[in-house]
C-alpha cells in the first residue's frame, strides 16, 4: 500500500552564517499519524520545525503538502496550509482572556447595529474591518464545540496570567483547532509539565489523532515518545539519521542513534586519586515559587579535591538550580551546603565567594559579565574589593589594568582594541574567555562550571577543556554541569545524572556508555531505578 | 592633513564627543524653534527678543550691571545643578528619580521652619534639610529594594504628598507665613541662615548671592565624578545599574546600593532647595503643582549627557536662557512666551538619546556600505 503523506520535507538544508543547522533532513508525516522528532540539544529539531511553520526559509530542499510542492515563507502561509505550531514558549497575551487569545487574529466579526453611514463614507479609504465588532457569541459557541469534541476543559473567561502552564498549553491547542489546522507541531510540549500533566497531555494527543489530525512532536523523553508515536525520526548534529516505526524499535536503539556511536578525541586525563572532600550538598530542595513544583528534589552529593564531578542531564532537569543553591543565587527550600567543613548554607553570595567558590555561570550575558563594562572592569567583577585591587575604597587602576592585561595574554582574549574595550562589542567566545580566565585565576578550592563551552568553536572548547583538566591536576574540586555527553564522558571522574530534579544514577565514566547515560537522562530508566530503591528499602 | 582628519574622525567616534555634539544640536534646534515662535507672535521685535534670550546679562551696557547679573545667573545655576546631579546619580544605578520635586519640598519645610522661623545658623539648617530630603527619598528606595515597587510611581505619589504637607505645615505656621502674599518669608542676606558670600560678592560687583553655595556644589560635582570613576562604591553602583543580575552574581548587595542611590539623590534634591532658599532667590509659594525644578533637573541631566561635568554646562545653559527669557516681557511679549521658548528648548534636550541613536544607525549604515563595497571590489 502506498503511504499517504500529508507533509514531506525533503533534503532540507539551513545555514546560519557558518553554522549548518540542518543538513539534508527528511521528514515524512503520514495522515493521522504521530511522528516523534528526537535528538539531543542543538541537533536542529526546532530549526526544522520552524522551517515547516514558515519562521525560516530553507536554503535547499522542498516541502510537499499532500504530494504537491508548496512554498512557506511566513507563518501566514503555514496557517493557510492548515499547519499549526505550539512553541516551547507559549505565544499568548497574558492580560487577555482565554477566549480572546484563541480568536486573536481570526476574529469573527459582526456589523454594528447603529447608523454609521456618515462615518463609513468619510472614512471609506480605511480598512472596512474597523467598522465591525467582534462577535464573541458566535466565537464562543465555536470554541465550546471544539472543547467538547476534544475534551479540552478550560475556563474561557479567565485571563492567561491566572491559569496554569498546563491550561495555557490547552489554550494553544484550541487555538490551532480553531484555525482548522490539520497538521499540528509541538516543540518540546512536555518540558514544562509535571508527570501527571504529561499523562493528560498524551491522552489529548491520542484524541487528536483519533479525530484524524496529523502530529509532529519534538521530545527527547523516550518514555512518552514510545507511548504515543507511530514513527520516530532521529536527527543528530543537524544531520538526518533515520526514521523508524515505533513498533519495530526500542528505546535503547533510539537513544543510541540520538547520541551517536562515533568517539570524539579528547585530551587524555591522568589517573588520580581524589583527596579530601571540598563540597558536600545534603538533601537540597529547591521549589519553584510559581508552580510549587520541586525543581530540585532531595539532592545529595559531594566533590573532592582533584576530581571533576559532572551533573549530566537534559536541560531544565534541575542542574541549574542546584548550582544556584550552592552559590546562593537562589533561595533553597531545604538542605545543607558544606564547603571545607564549614556550613555555608546561610552565607550571602559574597561570603560564599570569599569562602572559596568560583563560578562560571551558564548565561554569560545575564550573570557572567556587565556588558557595558570594559575587559579590565569585568576582569575583577567579583574581586574588585580585594586588597590587591583597592585601597580605602579607591580602585587601584594600575593594578586592575596589569591584572586585566595578564588575563588577556594568558587566555588569548581578543577584541578590537585594548583592555578598555567594552565587552558588549566582543564575540561570544572571547566574552566567555574573560569569565573562564577570571574564575580560574581566582584560584579557589571549588570551581563550578556550568556549560562552559556552550556556543564556542572547537578551538575555544579545546582550550577550556585543557584548563579544566589543569585545575584538576592542581587538586581543585570541580563541579561541571554539561549537556554534552562527549564532554561529560571525557572530562568527569564521576557522573551524576539528573532527571526531573533528582539524581537518578551515579556512574564511573570508564564503565558506562552514552547509550546508558542517554536512557537515564531521558527518564527511561527511572522506573527501574525506583524499583531497585524500593527493593533496597525492603 | 590626513592626520588631523583621522584624529577628528576618531574623536567623533568617541561616545563623549557624540553626547556633546548631540546636546549642542538639541540646544540649537530648540533655539531655532523658539525663534520661529517669536517670529509668529511679533515679527518686528523677534530678532531683538532672541538676542536678549541668548544674551541675558550681556545686553546690559554697564559693565558692573553685566557682572552683577552674570553672578546672579551663576548662583541660580547651583540649585538646578544640584537637582540634575540628583537625577544623574540615581540614573547611574538604574533608577529614575522622578521624586525630586517631593524631596525638594520636604527640604523647603525644614529650611523655612528652621531658617525663617528660628533663624538657626545656615550650616545647621542645611544639614538637617538635606537629611530630611534624603530620608524622604529613601521611602521610595526601600519600597523598590524590598518590595520591587517601581520608583517612578512611588516617587510621583510622594511628590504630591510632599506638596500638600508643605502647603499645610507652612500656611499654619504664622511666624514663617506671609499671608498677604500667600508665600513664606524670604531668607535675606542679613539672616544667619543665609549662605555666606565669603568675599566672592566683590568679584561680581557686590552681588551678595554669589557665595559659598556655588563652591560647595562644584566640590560635590568633583566628588561624584571621582566616586563613579575611581572608587569601589562607584564600581558597585554602576554595575548594579548596568546589570543587576551580574552584580548579584558577583556578590554585590543590590538592596544596599538601591538605598545608597536613593539616599544620595534625595540629599542632592534637598541641597537644591538649600541653594535656592538659603540664597534668598525664592520662598515657598502656596501652590497646587509640584515644584518644576524636579523636572527641569531631568532635562538638565539628559542635556548634559548624564555626565557630572556635562551637567554643569547644561544647567548653566538652561538657567541662562530662562533668565534671558524673563527679560523679553519688556518688548511686549507676554511672560508666557519666554516660558514657551525655554520649554521648547528644554523639551528638545530630551531628544539627546534619540539623536545619538540616529547617529549610531548612520554609522552602522556607513560601515555596512564600506563592507559591501570592499566585497564588490574583491569579487
Amino acid at each position: 500500500m502506498k503511504e499517504n503523506y500529508v507533509i514531506e520535507m525533503l533534503d532540507i538544508t539551513k545555514r546560519f552564517g557558518n553554522i549548518l543547522a540542518n543538513d539534508h533532513i527528511n521528514i515524512r508525516l503520514q495522515k493521522g499519524h504521530i511522528l516523534a522528532l528526537c535528538g539531543e540539544n542543538g541537533a536542529g529539531k526546532s530549526t526544522i520545525m520552524s522551517i515547516l511553520f514558515g519562521l525560516y526559509e530553507p536554503d535547499e530542499g522542498v516541502i510537499k503538502k499532500d504530494g504537491e510542492i508548496v512554498k512557506i515563507s511566513n507563518p501566514n502561509d503555514a496557517t493557510r496550509l492548515n499547519i499549526g505550531m505550539v512553541h516551547q514558549h507559549f505565544k499568548l497575551v497574558d492580560t487577555f482572556t482565554v477566549l480572546q487569545n484563541i480568536i486573536l487574529g481570526e476574529e469573527t466579526l459582526k456589523e454594528y447595529k447603529g447608523n454609521l453611514n456618515i462615518f463609513k463614507k468619510a472614512f471609506n479609504f480605511l480598512n472596512k474591518r474597523i467598522f465591525k465588532l467582534i462577535d464573541y457569541k458566535t466565537a464562543r459557541e465555536e470554541v465550546e464545540k471544539i472543547i467538547n469534541q476534544y475534551d479540552l476543559n478550560v475556563d474561557l473567561d479567565k485571563k492567561i496570567k491566572d491559569i496554569s502552564v498546563e491550561m495555557q498549553q490547552k489554550v494553544e491547542i484550541i487555538k490551532m483547532l480553531y484555525r482548522h489546522n490539520d497538521i499540528l507541531i509541538f516543540d518540546e510540549p512536555t518540558a514544562v509539565l509535571t508527570e501527571q500533566e504529561i499523562h493528560d497531555f498524551l491522552n489529548i494527543l491520542r484524541n487528536l489523532k483519533k479525530e484524524g489530525k496529523s502530529i509532529i512532536f519534538i521530545s527527547h523523553k523516550l518514555n512518552e515518545v514510545f507511548e504515543v508515536s507511530d514513527e520516530i525520526t532521529v536527527i543528530r548534529k543537524g544531520k538526518y539519521i533515520d526514521t523508524l516505526s515505533a513498533k519495530d524499535t526500542s528505546k535503547e536503539e533510539i537513544s543510541a542513534l540520538m547520541v551517536g556511536r562515533e568517539v570524539d578525541v579528547f585530551k587524555k586525563k591522568t589517573k588520580k586519586v581524589p583527596l579530601g572532600e571540598v563540597l558536600r550538598v545534603e538533601h537540597l530542595i529547591v521549589v519553584d515559587p510559581n508552580s510549587k513544583k520541586k525543581i530540585v528534589n532531595d539532592v545529595s552529593f559531594n566533590v573532592r579535591k582533584g576530581e571533576i564531578v559532572t551533573l549530566a542531564g537534559i536541560d531544565g532537569n534541575g542542574q541549574q538550580e542546584v548550582v544556584y543553591g550552592i552559590t546562593g543565587m537562589k533561595k533553597v527550600h531545604n538542605g545543607a551546603i558544606t564547603l571545607n567543613n564549614k556550613d555555608i548554607s546561610n552565607f550571602s553570595i559574597r561570603e560564599r565567594i570569599k569562602a572559596g567558590i568560583s563560578h562560571i555561570p551558564e548565561d554569560r550575558h545575564k550573570h557572567g559579565l556587565v556588558l557595558d563594562y570594559s575587559i579590565y572592569e569585568n576582569s575583577v567583577l567579583d574581586r574588585y574589593y580585594e586588597r590587591q585591587f583597592s585601597k580605602h575604597l579607591f580602585l587601584k587602576d594600575k593594578a586592575i589594568k596589569e591584572y586585566g592585561d595578564n588575563l588577556i595574554n594568558k587566555y588569548d582574549i581578543r577584541s578590537s582594541g585594548d583592555g578598555n574595550t567594552i565587552v558588549r562589542s566582543m564575540s561570544g567566545g572571547n566574552q566567555q574567555k574573560i569569565i573562564v580566565g577570571r574564575e580560574i585565576e581566582r584560584n579557589q578550592d571549588l570551581l563550578i562550571a556550568v556549560q562552559p563551552t556552550r556556543g564556542l568553536d572547537i578551538g575555544a572548547i579545546e582550550v577550556i577543556h585543557e584548563l579544566l583538566l589543569k585545575q584538576r591536576e592542581e587538586n581543585k574540586a570541580i563541579l561541571l554541569v554539561s549537556l554534552e555527553l562527549d564532554q561529560v564522558l571525557s572530562l568527569s571522574d564521576r557522573i551524576l545524572v539528573m532527571y526531573e530534579g533528582e539524581i537518578v544514577g551515579e556512574f564511573d565514566p570508564n564503565k558506562v556508555n552514552k547509550e546508558t547515560l542517554g536512557l537515564y537522562m531521558s527518564g527511561a530508566k527511572k522506573d527501574q531505578v525506583n524499583a531497585i530503591k524500593e527493593n533496597e528499602h525492603e | 592633513m590626513n592626520k588631523v582628519k583621522t584624529f577628528l574622525s576618531n574623536l567623533l567616534k568617541k561616545d563623549a564627543t557624540k553626547t556633546i555634539v548631540t546636546s549642542l544640536w538639541c540646544a540649537l534646534l530648540g533655539l531655532v524653534l523658539g525663534f520661529l515662535i517669536l517670529l509668529l507672535i511679533n515679527a518686528k521685535d523677534a530678532a531683538y527678543g532672541m538676542t536678549s534670550v541668548l544674551g541675558n546679562y550681556l545686553i546690559f551696557s554697564n559693565p558692573s550691571d553685566r557682572l552683577n547679573y552674570f553672578g546672579q545667573t551663576l548662583a541660580k545655576t547651583a540649585p538646578l545643578l544640584a537637582m540634575s546631579l540628583s537625577i544623574l546619580f540615581s540614573y547611574k544605578v538604574g533608577l529614575f528619580n522622578l521624586g525630586g520635586s517631593g524631596q525638594y519640598s520636604i527640604a523647603v519645610i525644614i529650611i523655612t521652619l528652621l531658617g525663617v522661623g528660628l533663624n538657626l545658623p545656615w550650616w545647621l539648617v542645611m544639614i538637617i534639610a538635606i537629611i530630611a530630603a534624603s530620608i524622604w527619598s529613601m521611602i521610595s528606595g526601600a519600597l523598590k529594594a524590598f518590595f520591587n515597587v517601581n520608583e517612578v510611581i512611588s516617587g510621583i505619589m510622594l511628590n504630591w504628598i510632599a506638596l500638600y504637607l508643605t502647603n499645610g505645615i507652612l500656611t499654619s505656621t504664622p511666624s514663617v507665613w506671609d499671608s498677604s502674599h500667600s508665600e513664606a518669608f524670604f531668607i535675606d542676606s542679613s539672616s544667619k541662615s543665609f549662605i555666606p558670600s565669603i568675599g566672592l560678592d566683590k568679584l561680581f560687583a557686590g552681588n551678595q548671592i554669589v557665595g559659598l553655595g556655588m563652591i560647595l556644589i562644584l566640590v560635590i560635582v568633583a566628588v561624584i565624578f571621582v566616586l563613579f570613576k575611581k572608587t569601589t562604591i562607584g564600581y558597585e553602583l554602576k554595575a548594579t545599574g548596568f546589570n543587576v543580575e551580574a552584580a548579584n552574581y558577583a556578590g554585590i548587595n543590590k538592596v544596599k546600593n538601591i538605598l545608597i542611590a536613593t539616599a544620595v539623590s534625595g540629599a542632592l534634591a534637598g541641597l537644591a532647595a538649600v541653594l535656592n532658599l538659603q540664597n534668598g532667590f525664592t520662598s515657598w509659594r502656596l501652590s497646587s503643582v509640584t515644584p518644576e525644578i524636579g523636572f527641569q533637573g531631568i532635562s538638565a541631566a539628559f542635556l548634559g549627557g548624564l555626565h557630572p561635568i556635562g551637567v554643569i554646562f547644561s544647567s548653566y545653559f538652561i538657567v541662562h536662557i530662562t533668565e534671558g527669557g524673563s527679560m523679553i516681557t519688556d518688548l511686549g511679549f507676554a511672560p508666557e512666551v519666554a516660558s514657551i521658548i525655554t520649554s521648547v528648548i528644554i523639551y528638545l534636550s530630551g531628544f539627546v538619546a534619540f539623536f545619538k541613536e540616529v547617529m549610531r544607525k548612520n554609522e552602522i549604515k556607513e560601515e555596512f556600505n564600506k563592507m559591501s563595497r570592499r566585497k564588490e571590489s574583491q569579487s
